[in-house]
Formats: C-alpha cells, structure tokens, sequence
C-alpha cells in the first residue's frame, strides 16, 4: 500500500453534513476489509461510490445498515450514531428482497405502514411511484409470479415511496433493461431534485456515476480506502456524448481499472 | 488455516466437552440426590460395565461382538435397500410409465414404518436372519428411493440440452448427465436410510434375537439390569454417531464438486 | 485451427420466414414472427432488442432447443431440427457441469464424439489456455467468478469446432466492469479464433463493441425492425464519437418502440 498518505483521504468538513463517516474500520478474522475510510455526506447531496470489483463496497454497506458492527471508527447520522430503526433511511439493494406473501401494491406499501403514515398518503404515494416504475397493471400481482426486472422495480419503488431523508442504493439498476435503467435513473433524478432527500448511489458502473452524481468517491481495492474525491458538478441535464462527461468517465475509469 | 479459525475450533471442543460434563454432572446429582437412583445407575458404574464388557462377555458375546451382529444385519438389509431405492428411483424419475405404475403402490406403502412390517415379517420368514434384513430394508429403501426419485426427475433442463448441444445421445445423457446430477440427493437419501436402519435393526432385535445390541437392552429389561440397558443405549449411541460421520466423510469425497455446509 | 468450410453464397445460417408461436388457441402466445436471416461466414452478429422480447426464443430456434411454428432454419443448408454438436451454445446461466472440472466440461463434447484421451486433452488445454484459465484445469465450477465460468462456457463451445456459436446474454449477471474485460476477452478470442458467432444482448454497448451487424428487435413478437453495419476498426473505444453516436442513434430508435 504504497500511497497510505493521508493526501488521498482529505477530509471534507461540511457544515450541513447529514452523514459522517469517521474512520470507520472493519475485519472479518483477519482480514482486514474496510481500512479507516471517512468522509461526510451534505444535505440534499448526490454521491457516488464506486471502486473495482471485489472491493468492499458491500461491506461498507452493511456497516452503514449496522447489519456488521464495525471495529473501529463511527457512522453518525445528523450527528447520531446511525440507527436503521430510529433515523428515516431507505434502502435498495442489488437482491430483490421483496416479501413473498404480499402483493406488489402491499410491498410497496410496506414501508409507508411501518413509518405509521396516513392512509391517505400511504395510497397517494403508492399511485405515484407505481406508475413511475411501470408496474400499475401488476400492483396484485405476487412475487414469484414476477420476473427478476420486475422484482427489481418493486424494491426500487419501495424505497422511493417513502421519500427518506437519506436513500442508499446498492447497484440497484444492474440487471435492469436499457431503457428502464436510463428511465429510472431520471425518475431517480427528479424525485432527488424534488424531495430534497440525500442519495448515496454504490455502483460498478462509470457512465451511470458520473450520470448522476455531484461528487464521486473512488474506493481501492482491499483494504478499502478511499482513494479520490471527484467534484462531479457538469450541468444538468447532462449528455453522455458530450466531451466534459467523457473525460470526466475517463479519468474515473483510469483511477480503478483493472481489467 | 487462520488464527481465527483455530480459536472458533478450540472453543468449539472446549464447548462440546463442557456439555458432556454437564450432562454428566447432572445425571450424577440427580441420582444420588433423589429416589431416582434406586432405578437408575450412577455414571461412573455405567462407564466401568461399558468398558469391561468390551471383553467380558454379556449373555453369551462381548459388546463389540453385539455390535458387529447388528453392524453386520444393518449392512445387508440397508445396502439391498439402498440398491433397490437408487435403481427404482432413478427408473421413475426417469421413465415416465414406471413413474405411472409403480408410484400409487409406493405411495400406499411409504407411510408404513419398518417396524410395522415385524408380525408380518415373522410370519413369513421366521424368526431367523432373513426377517431382520427385510424389517431393515423396509426401514431404509424408501427414503433412498424418494431422494435418488426427486433428483433424477428434476436434473436442469438447461444441462441436458447444453449436453445434446455437444454432441450427447440419450445413453450418455443419462450416463454423464443424469446420474452425476442425481449423485448428491442420493447421498441425503442414504444419509437419511442410514439412520432409519439402524433404528429398524434394534427393533428387529428387540423383538427376535440372542444377540446384536437390540437384544443387549431388552435382556436388561428381563433381568431388572439397569446398568446393562444403559450400556446398550450407550453402544447404540455411539455406533449412530460413528455411523453418520462416515457417511458425511463419503459424501465430502464424493460430491467435492458442491460446496455443501462446510 | 484452420476453419475450412466453404459453403455457397459464405451463409453458415439462414432464417427463413421463422415463427414461434407458444400454446394453443386463446392462450397461445407468439414470440418470434417471421425472421429472416442470413449469416455469413464467420460474421459476428448482435441480436439486440429489449427486455423479454423474444431474443432467447429466437437463438433456441436456431439452437434446435425449440422447434419453429413456421419457416424453417438452416445451418450448412441442412434444416435444423433438434440440438447437434454444429452449433455451440454459451448460456446466460453458464450451464456447465458442476461435476466436471474445468478439462472435464471443455473436453466435454469430443469426449461424446469418442475422440480419443490424448488428442481431446491437447485440444481441450489449448482452448482453456485461448480463454485465459491455465492453471485452473482442475477447479470445480463453484470455486470459480462468474467471469471465469463464462470463460469456461466459451472454451467448451469452441472446443467442440461448430460451425456457428450462439451466445445468449453470456455477460448478463456479470457486473458492469467485469462486463468490460469480458467483452475485450471475446474480442481477442475472436480476433485469435475466427468463428460465426450470434450473439444475444440487450447491452447497447456490448452490442457495439463487439458486433460486425446488429439486428435490432421489435418487441414481443420479434420482428426485425432494423439492421446496423458496424464497420468501426476493432478494437472499439466506448467512448469514441462514432461509437456514441451510433449508440444514440440505435437508443432512440428504440425509444419510438412500444414497450
């Protein structure tokens, strides 16, 4: 680990961080997975992980969602030690982890029930992200009657339904259609835009990170660090054939590949 | 292996010994404390017959010998099973008109356990060898049969079709394809038969035999012999679990191919 | 190996007129509607089109995993009725032998085909060392990536000599940056090995990185709703303005398609 300089870890203080990252550390046995990554996330903000394969984006992930208990370092959300339970996140991940006995129009409806929202809302919101996501005429409609696109929709329209304060996508467009995935990324895009809410957006996917973000942070391999904080700040609507988006993916992709 | 791992295996050992020491500890108080000791033998007794009547003999064998009788009956009447189960098995699974014929009468028998099958087999066959070796196939086939079944008809389409696209005829479909696939239900199956066997030999041999470790407990119960049932139940204990090991060791070897618990 | 077939007018398949239409009556259902076709000799053509539109159900007609409803295929001008060793298969989901090593699923095929120990093994270790697995003759499938399995799946197409390869969506489950290195493996396997090869995708930048003709699909049933040349030299970059544009050009010719 020949650039273990604090340089490539410079730390950005924001004042209305609604995320902190503190050198948050994690091993499995002895292996070290996670090594001292920190970093804050702004209000209203849209970051991009991304990092080559194989490195430890989904452990991060689950330490974010408490689902390992890191070994060193503190995640704090809005200045608390992050809690699933307690603070309004979201999450959607690459598995489709829909619930088999209920219905498409159920599962979405799942997280608007559990956060105790008024009916009214529950079936204003359902409506809304059910047709965005294309699956109006399979709302009764079970999961194993679904195909693997269209699991995936599901998972993303619950966690768009119940509009948090910070949305955390793990990949979430990866085995999703051309057109779907572009669709959504924009849906994505308006509903960030429209909300306010915060998006930590993980992905393999370049084109699909500089497409989106407002800041990129590139991970290494393992012992995950992070290696680079990228200001992506090309005006929106952006264009993927225009020369500032292409040497933008460039000198992203020249920081990570491997293949 | 990593220092991690060897620490999560020496303190699954240490665990494992403080349970058997607990249990011992238990078994000990409460039959010292209470009236139960007066039916029931102290630990220490119990190990001292089990480790005398490895050469002392009990009726008329010592406990090894009892144990090769009843190793030696679940042996022929679990390895009949075994082959008839995987043979028919895979012809149903395979042969839609065995599959017609064959699955109602199997249907009707499969929930009748092997110990059902004793006054009949007595009947038939007497009180000799032969009895015992159909009580214990009884017990074993048919789980054999319904796993080796379950496999050989649900073998991936994809996987017979990738093997046609290669050049593949029926016999080597079924040679390369559909036996290596069915390879790992067979072996749970077995696994489960196993099991069943053994519990079918010691009710055969409670029921109609002079020796074997069945016998070892019922002839403790005829004599009031607490200590000698004891060592039976111990025996029986310990051959079940041997028993198992192998198996999962056989099936590690053979389906090295499937990462399975490990 | 020196690939000598020669055959009239250079066309290995040809769809003539195919459709495939599933079940009976009111419930049947049609997939592929008539599909004409003609591939030339080692031609590496792109089946494109979206979703579940149809694009498997045509590669199995031409596999003879499925049989046609109407029309017929040919391969070396014989009618294609059941699956055969002519024509090699790369599946989605690999389909190789778990039970197999690495030798045994390449070697697979001229195993079948008798051929003797000596000369299968020689041929089996040339194509494994083509696709970049030396070493890893002996690995059972489960202890290999995905990328490695796909890999595996290719040499043991190859190994077989077909006269056409089909591809259905090998990269499909791959991440996006395994996607990448996969695609330049095919490239240079390709470029190394000549072969016909027909290739199903619904990754717009696989399709042209990789194809010499892109046949793009309508939606269920499939038609042929346009073709595309690609004559750009090889090896492409993804983010040449040639490439971009083509690849817009082929985007929003499918937005106008009903999905």
């Amino acid at each position: 680990m020949g650039q273990a300089q604090a340089s490539a870890q410079t730390k950005i203080t924001q004042p209305e961080a609604i995320l902190n990252v503190d050198h948050l550390t994690k091993k499995f046995g002895d292996l070290l997975v996670l090594n001292d990554i920190s970093f804050d996330v702004k209000k209203g903000e849209f970051l991009c992980i991304v990092g080559p394969t194989g490195c430890g984006k989904t452990t991060f992930l689950n330490s974010l969602t408490r689902l390992y208990k890191a070994d060193d370092g503190k995640i704090l959300f809005e200045g608390e030690e992050i809690d699933p339970q307690k603070h309004d996140l979201a999450y959607i991940f690459q598995e489709y982890s829909t619930m088999e006995w209920l219905n498409v129009e159920e599962n979405i409806r799942f997280g608007l029930k559990v956060k105790g929202y008024p009916k009214e809302l529950q079936n204003e919101r359902v409506e809304k992200v059910i047709k965005m996501v294309g699956l109006d005429a399979y709302r009764k409609y079970y999961p194993r009657q679904l195909s693997a696109s269209m699991l995936q929709r599901v998972v993303i329209a619950r966690g768009f339904a119940v509009e948090p304060k910070l949305l955390l996508m793990d990949e979430p467009y990866g085995q999703l259609d051309l057109q779907l995935k572009y669709k959504l990324e924009d849906e994505l895009l308006n509903l960030w835009q429209e909300t306010g809410t915060t998006v930590i957006f993980i992905t393999h996917n370049i084109e699909e990170a500089v497409y989106l973000s407002d800041r990129i942070l590139v991970l290494t391999n393992k012992p995950t660090k992070v290696k680079k904080e990228m200001i992506n700040n090309l005006p929106r609507p952006r264009k993927i054939s225009s020369d500032d988006f292409i040497n933008l993916r460039n000198e992203v992709t020249e920081l990570i590949k491997w293949w | 292996m990593s220092k991690q791992q060897v620490r999560d295996k020496v303190s699954t050992i240490l665990f494992a010994m403080l349970s058997v020491c607990l249990l011992l500890l238990v078994w000990q108080l409460a039959v010292s404390g209470t009236t139960l000791g007066k039916m029931f033998p102290k630990p220490i007794p119990v190990f001292q017959k089990f480790v005398e009547s490895l050469t002392v003999p009990i009726g008329q064998y010592t406990l090894v010998q009892h144990a090769v009788f009843s190793l030696y009956r679940v042996f022929v009447g679990f390895v009949s099973g075994a082959v008839v189960g995987v043979i028919l098995g895979i012809a149903m699974g395979r042969i839609p008109v065995i599959d017609a014929i064959v699955k109602p009468i199997f249907n009707l028998i499969r929930p009748i356990p092997g110990v059902a099958w004793i006054p009949m087999a007595i009947l038939w066959f007497g009180i000799g060898e032969t009895t015992k070796y159909f009580i214990i196939f009884m017990g074993g086939f048919a789980n054999v049969l319904l796993n080796t079944y379950a496999g050989a008809r649900d073998v991936d389409k994809q996987l017979i079709g990738a093997a046609q696209m290669l050049g593949a005829n029926r016999r080597q479909i079924f040679v390369h394809i559909v036996l290596p696939a069915s390879v790992p239900y067979i072996f749970a199956g077995l696994q489960v038969s196993l099991s069943t066997s053994w519990m079918a030999v010691l009710a055969a041999e409670m029921v109609c035999a002079q020796e074997g470790v069945g016998y070892l407990i019922t002839g403790g119960m005829n004599s009031g012999n607490t200590t000698q049932i004891l060592v039976g139940m111990l025996a029986i204990g310990l051959i079940g679990l041997i028993l198992a090991t192998l198996m999962r060791y056989a099936e590690k070897r053979l389906c090295s191919w499937k990462i399975r618990g490990n | 190996m020196e690939n000598t077939r020669k055959l009239e007018n250079d066309c290995v398949v040809r769809c003539d007129h195919i459709g495939k239409i599933f079940g009976e009556f009111e419930t049947s259902h049609e997939v592929v509607k008539d599909i004409n076709l003609n591939i030339k000799e080692n031609e590496f053509v792109v089946i494109f089109g979206p979703g579940q539109c149809g694009k498997t159900t045509l590669l199995n007609l031409m596999a003879g995993l499925e049989q046609t409803t109407s029309g017929e295929v040919n391969v070396n001008g014989k009618p294609v009725t059941a699956p055969g060793p002519e024509r090699g298969m790369v599946y989605q989901t690999t389909a190789l032998f778990p039970w197999l090593t690495v030798m045994g699923n390449v070697e697979f095929g001229l195993k079948m085909a008798g051929v003797k120990k000596s000369k299968r093994r020689e041929r089996a270790q040339y194509y494994i060392d083509l696709v970049g697995l030396k070493g890893f003759e002996k690995s059972y499938p489960v202890k290999l990536s995905g990328g490695m399995c796909q890999r595996v799946g290719i040499a043991r197409a190859y190994c077989n000599d077909p006269s056409v390869i089909l591809m259905d969506e090998p990269f499909g489950h791959l991440d996006a940056q395994t996607r990448y290195l996969m695609e330049e493996e095919i490239e240079r396997i390709c470029s190394t090995e000549k072969r016909t090869v027909v290739f199903v995708t619904n990754n717009i930048e696989e399709a042209i990185y990789l194809a010499d003709r892109i046949i793009l699909l309508t939606n269920c049933p499939a038609t042929v709703k346009k073709e595309y040349v690609v004559d750009l030299p090889r090896p492409r970059s993804y983010v040449s303005p040639e490439f971009l544009e083509l690849r817009e050009l082929i985007t929003s010719e499918m937005d106008e398609m009903d999905l």
